[in-house]
């Protein structure tokens, strides 16, 4: 009788913890309950989707520096986790138009999934691609020397590379700022938030310098995994741009390899892909893989290849900011570049300053 | 320092139940106070998203010293993945009370063919056992060779557990686990789902099997398929 007391409190108390589990795993937005599991978002779905719209949407316009610039310089940064403010994305934003660089990138994980932060986001996206096309946009001139600005098409001097300013309440996709997926993109159907703005979650395109190609590929890692679809285009020589004069080739994607320290716990791909895809930046030599997720730096030479794993640039982990959560890269050749870390200082912003914004500070529908 | 007073306190814990009277247990992975040697042989079948259909074998060899100390070692070759690996473990078996605990420590090599990859674990594990259930808890170092270069992993959480539907000592049994590693690869955060079976011919012949699913990713990072296998094997055990 006294056993069966026991069993009796032992299995209530595991069904207690159970029930306590369940309902943290359903009430936290980090966390999809059904992901312990199986994602309800696929890697290869993704993939495929991409595939189509990379074309459609022209995703990544291919870039062409005029003969007297021999170098440029990208930022990147990750894991911005946007919730209700934007301000750390604005802020690289900025920095990066306001210095010059040629292009922004980020490795995922950009807002947490609810479709008032990616509403927040894409206006953080739209505020910057404002300032951008102010600075470098010039009315597009026809064979005439007429500028043609019925059309609405402006060209970025820089780079030779032709925008249609659409819209920009809708899709402001025209910014030079490119994303990979990261998991928190993605859960509770989030994908569906983040195609809408991004179209994409695995293209390249190129800088062409002289008459040298700098190759800029982006993988979808998000669920851990490139995907044996993912896997099957890479093999197949969907970078078919290892046919031309490649100088520099730059991966991002958001899952990490290698892990900062041991407290650091971000899964990171199973053994045997790991090795492949080591194995892979090896054969695309590669100069520079950037790995996000784990939100700790980490930099280290492996197999030719130069890895770093980023920071997070968030207001959890830095609620006062830091002098190194980004880093610009100014490539000045073959295998030559320069590398910086930057800072972003701003402060979240009061609940007021967000709606001055025009920003939504709210779950509630008529927010 | 928490880290400290907890390892102090299993020492002295597991000093004091050395006193404890042997008691053979006839359970799955122990001595049965008679058959000191113990082999098996498994055939397993499955699919990677790397390496596509995979087959390969593992064979075992465990002796019992007696009903505390048994010394393991194995070897495994999947043909398909150009993955060879050997491991010995060395395991200390005590009975606390009204369950059994089992102290290991390990060294597994893997050559995976196709990336001319060298890898090479340490680990060190306790699991604890009763007739139903057992859970598996301890830490993995991983280093590998590639390309001219070596990493060594941080220190990884090793983890899992099993619940069966008969007791352990029944002659045939069914039972589910999850856990983040296998016979011979040691995962970070990557949790393997399975269902395992055994039944028992006579004291020294017992078929088992095992379904496993090895997903990418979990929890926050939604789990995506990354490999299944089917594993189906024979043991035989005498004096």
């Amino acid at each position: 009788m006294e056993i069966t007391m026991k069993k009796s409190v032992l299995y209530s108390l595991m069904a207690a913890a159970l029930l306590a589990a369940s309902v943290t795993f359903t009430s936290c937005e980090k966390v999809s309950p059904q992901g312990v599991l199986m994602g309800n978002t696929s890697v290869d779905d993704r993939v495929k989707q991409s595939l189509v719209n990379n074309s459609f949407y022209e995703v990544a316009w291919d870039k062409e520096l005029p003969d007297t610039v021999t170098e440029y310089s990208f930022l990147v940064g990750s894991d911005s986790h946007i919730t209700f403010d934007p301000g750390r994305l604005e802020e690289m934003l900025d920095i990066s138009i306001n210095d010059g660089d040629l292009f922004c990138c980020h490795l995922g994980d950009l807002a947490d999934t609810k479709a008032e932060y990616y509403y927040n986001t894409e206006r953080a996206l739209y505020l910057a691609t404002e300032k951008w096309q102010d600075k470098y946009l010039e009315p597009y001139f026809d064979e005439g020397g007429e500028a043609v600005i019925d059309t609405l098409f402006f060209v970025d001097p820089r780079t030779g590379c032709l925008y249609r300013k659409d819209d920009m309440s809708i899709v402001p996709i025209f910014l030079p700022f490119y994303p990979v997926v990261g998991n928190h993109d993605i859960t509770h159907n989030g994908w569906a938030l983040y195609s809408r703005l991004f179209k994409s979650s695995f293209y390249e395109f190129t800088v062409k310098v002289g008459n040298k190609y700098d190759r800029f590929i982006f993988l979808d890692s998000a669920n851990g995994t490139l995907g044996d679809f993912q896997i099957e285009q890479i093999d197949d020589g969907v970078f078919w741009r290892d046919k031309k004069d490649i100088r520099n080739t730059f991966v991002f994607t958001h899952t990490n390899i290698f892990r900062p320290s041991l407290n650091e716990f971000a899964s990171t791909y199973c053994r045997e892909e790991m090795y492949y895809i080591l194995d892979k930046l090896a054969d695309w030599k590669t100069t520079i893989a950037f790995w996000g997720h784990v939100h700790a730096w980490d930099e280290r030479d492996f197999g030719g290849v130069h890895h770093i794993t980023m920071p997070s640039m968030n207001f959890v982990d830095h609620p006062n900011g830091g002098d190194d959560l980004i880093v610009r890269i100014t490539v000045t050749g073959d295998h030559e570049y320069k590398m910086d870390r930057l800072g972003l200082h701003c402060k979240e912003r009061s609940k007021q300053e967000l709606e001055e914004l025009e920003y939504k500070t709210s779950t509630k529908i008529n927010n | 320092m928490n880290v400290i007073r907890q390892t102090i306190l299993t020492l002295l814990f597991g000093l004091a139940a050395t006193t404890a009277m042997a008691q053979y247990y006839s359970g799955d992975r122990t001595f049965d106070g008679e058959n000191k040697n113990e082999v098996s042989l498994s055939l397993t079948t499955g699919k990677n998203i790397i390496t596509g259909p995979c087959i390969g074998n593992t064979v075992h060899y465990k002796h019992y010293f007696n009903n505390h100390w048994s010394v393991d070692g194995g070897a495994n070759l999947q043909y398909t993945k150009g993955l060879y690996g050997f491991k010995a473990k060395g395991e200390y078996h005590l009975k606390i009370k009204s369950f059994h605990m089992f102290a290991s420590g390990e060294y597994m090599f893997n050559h995976y063919h196709d990336y001319n990859t060298n890898e090479n674990v340490g680990n060190m594990s306790v699991r604890f056992e009763r007739g139903y259930w057992d859970i598996t808890l301890g830490g993995s170092l991983i280093g590998y060779n590639m390309m001219g270069d070596h990493y060594t992993e941080p220190l990884t959480l090793t983890f899992g557990a099993h619940a069966s539907l008969r007791p352990r000592t029944h002659h045939w049994n069914v039972g589910v686990l999850f856990r983040n590693y296998d016979d011979f690869y040691y995962e970070n955060w990557n949790i393997n789902w399975g269902l395992d079976f055994y039944y028992r011919f006579n004291p020294r012949w017992k078929l088992f099997g095992e379904f496993n699913i090895r997903p990418a990713g979990s929890m926050s990072q939604l789990a995506s398929k990354y490999e299944t296998t089917g594993k189906v094997g024979l043991i035989y055990r005498w004096k």
